[in-house]
């Protein structure tokens, strides 16, 4: 997947979470969108991240010995870009 | 017997905060010491004469009334039911009184008592049940050694359940200063904390996460650092370690029924293996062959335990776990209990509520390991013949989302 393809698959992604999970989104969510400002909760993150894990079939934030945790939206993408190159090459 | 709470702050310096809190956005914060939380107590006794040796429910509204409250009430009530905000389903007896009064009387000459303290708590069955607690039971593992005194405590937690509780018996005891952040947005309670310089936190893994997305955390001048209420994971303690360096972080394993069981320290998630052998103070634990932990404690279980505890004395905690060389693990809980952010989820309540949904004729729910909250909600579905499965989970989302609480909403629905 390019990077503008898993950007817009992540972006379709939570779209969705967000109707599940019942929260209402900011709009428009951009690169520099603060996560904890997107008005995705805790819970919307959560299954973001699950919901990605199960599309995807890897899940960052299990794979890192030091926890990370992204603060924008671009930034969160960069954590996605990076472990699919390290699934792609592993 | 224990002196009622009232009695155990006396000795603290008055003019001491005791309390802080934010009553908006942007606002300055309330200071609260100890004088006047005593004098507010002592008031509330006052006009609370009839209710002396009377069972009182504290229904939660506000973080200074609920404390001073508590002061009042301890030692001169029977019982104390520490009511949820939103716990009106709660079988409360008819006899209790509620704690609004207006009766003015001076009262006569009272004798502190015990108090049973009451706390409600999701039972087995998913219906909330009130466990009882003495001053002395919750007070078991306070801290009241002189450095403790220097402390700020954040209190994230809701403080009439047990975790928050434990959290504000802390800090009234050692003479520390509590800090309302218990509701909210998360960069609003880190600003709060922020400003009311919190140095010592106890949260559950998945609050620690939430706070760990905001760079404000990091500002905290904290020292000392617990996790509670969820399987603490290495990759978080390695986060916390490295950001607060020198600092004091521990994780508490607790099981409900048998109180507050231990602290781990070495910055490692589970707990060392050599405990199995050797103990860990007066506590004594095994693991079976379905790895269940069990624990034996000094004290005798309640008789509503009998059927866990086996001939030896063990109380099967039914928390599963894994042993590794050197560590023993948990894995969540054996009665398939799922645990999502601290918060725990019945699959047998979210069943029966898919199952109202015409078209689905069995329903099956379980947890699926989150790295954000520790697990979340699954449900596999099976569908009447000729049901068309795109609109059924259009149907079965919108029932759920009006019949549960969010954390109880399945992530997704397989067939």
């Amino acid at each position: 997947m390019t990077t503008s393809e898993l950007q817009q698959h992540i972006r379709n992604c939570l779209q969705q979470v967000a109707q599940i999970a019942n929260c209402q989104l900011i709009e428009p969510v951009t690169d520099d969108t603060v996560l904890l400002q997107s008005g995705l909760d805790s819970l919307g993150f959560a299954m973001l991240v699950a919901q990605l894990d199960e599309e995807l079939g890897f899940d960052p934030f299990s794979e890192m010995e030091i926890a990370i945790y992204p603060r924008t939206f671009a930034e969160f993408v960069g954590i996605y870009q990076q472990y699919q190159a390290k699934h792609a090459g592993g | 017997m224990t002196a009622c709470l009232l009695e155990q702050i006396k000795h603290h310096p008055g003019d001491a905060p005791a309390l802080q809190y934010c009553q908006g956005a942007g606002e300055p914060l309330v200071s609260i010491s100890y004088q006047q939380l005593i004098q507010t107590a002592l008031l509330k006794r006052q006009q609370a004469s009839k209710l002396y040796q009377q069972a009182v429910t504290l229904p939660y509204q506000h973080i200074e009334d609920f404390i001073s409250s508590l002061l009042a009430y301890d030692g001169f009530c029977s019982a104390l039911y520490l009511l949820p905000a939103q716990g009106a389903d709660l079988p409360v007896d008819d006899s209790i009184e509620t704690t609004s009064t207006d009766d003015a009387t001076p009262s006569a000459a009272q004798h502190a008592l015990a108090s049973n303290w009451y706390l409600a708590t999701s039972g087995t069955t998913g219906k909330p049940k009130w466990i009882q607690h003495s001053l002395q039971k919750l007070t078991k593992t306070v801290n009241t050694k002189a450095t403790s005194r220097d402390l700020c405590w954040g209190l994230v937690y809701q403080p009439y359940r047990f975790a928050g509780l434990q959290v504000v018996l802390q800090s009234l005891l050692s003479g520390a200063c509590l800090v309302d952040v218990s509701d909210g947005e998360v960069e609003q309670r880190l600003n709060v904390m922020s400003q009311a310089k919190v140095n010592a936190l106890s949260a559950t893994p998945s609050l620690w996460r939430q706070f760990l997305f905001s760079s404000k955390l990091a500002a905290l001048p904290l020292q000392q650092l617990t996790l509670g209420g969820e399987i603490a994971d290495q990759p978080l303690l390695n986060t916390l370690q490295q950001l607060f360096p020198g600092t004091q972080l521990r994780h508490i394993y607790a099981s409900t029924e048998a109180g507050v069981a231990f602290a781990v320290t070495d910055g490692k998630a589970g707990f060392p293996r050599r405990y199995l052998e050797q103990g860990y103070y007066d506590l004594q634990l095994k693991v079976d062959q379905q790895q269940h932990l069990w624990l034996k404690g000094p004290a005798k279980y309640a008789p509503e335990l009998a059927n866990r505890v086996d001939s030896d004395g063990f109380l099967d905690t039914e928390d599963l776990v894994r042993l590794s060389a050197e560590r023993v693990l948990f894995l969540g809980r054996a009665s398939g209990v799922i645990n999502v952010g601290g918060n725990k989820v019945h699959p047998e309540q979210v069943e029966q509520v898919i199952l109202e949904v015409p078209g689905i004729v069995a329903a099956r729910v379980y947890g699926k390991h989150s790295s954000i909250l520790g697990q979340l909600v699954m449900a596999q579905i099976v569908a009447s013949p000729a049901t068309d499965e795109k609109e059924l989970v259009v149907r079965v989302t919108q029932h759920c989302q009006q019949q549960l609480q969010r954390h109880q909403l399945p992530l997704k629905f397989n067939f």
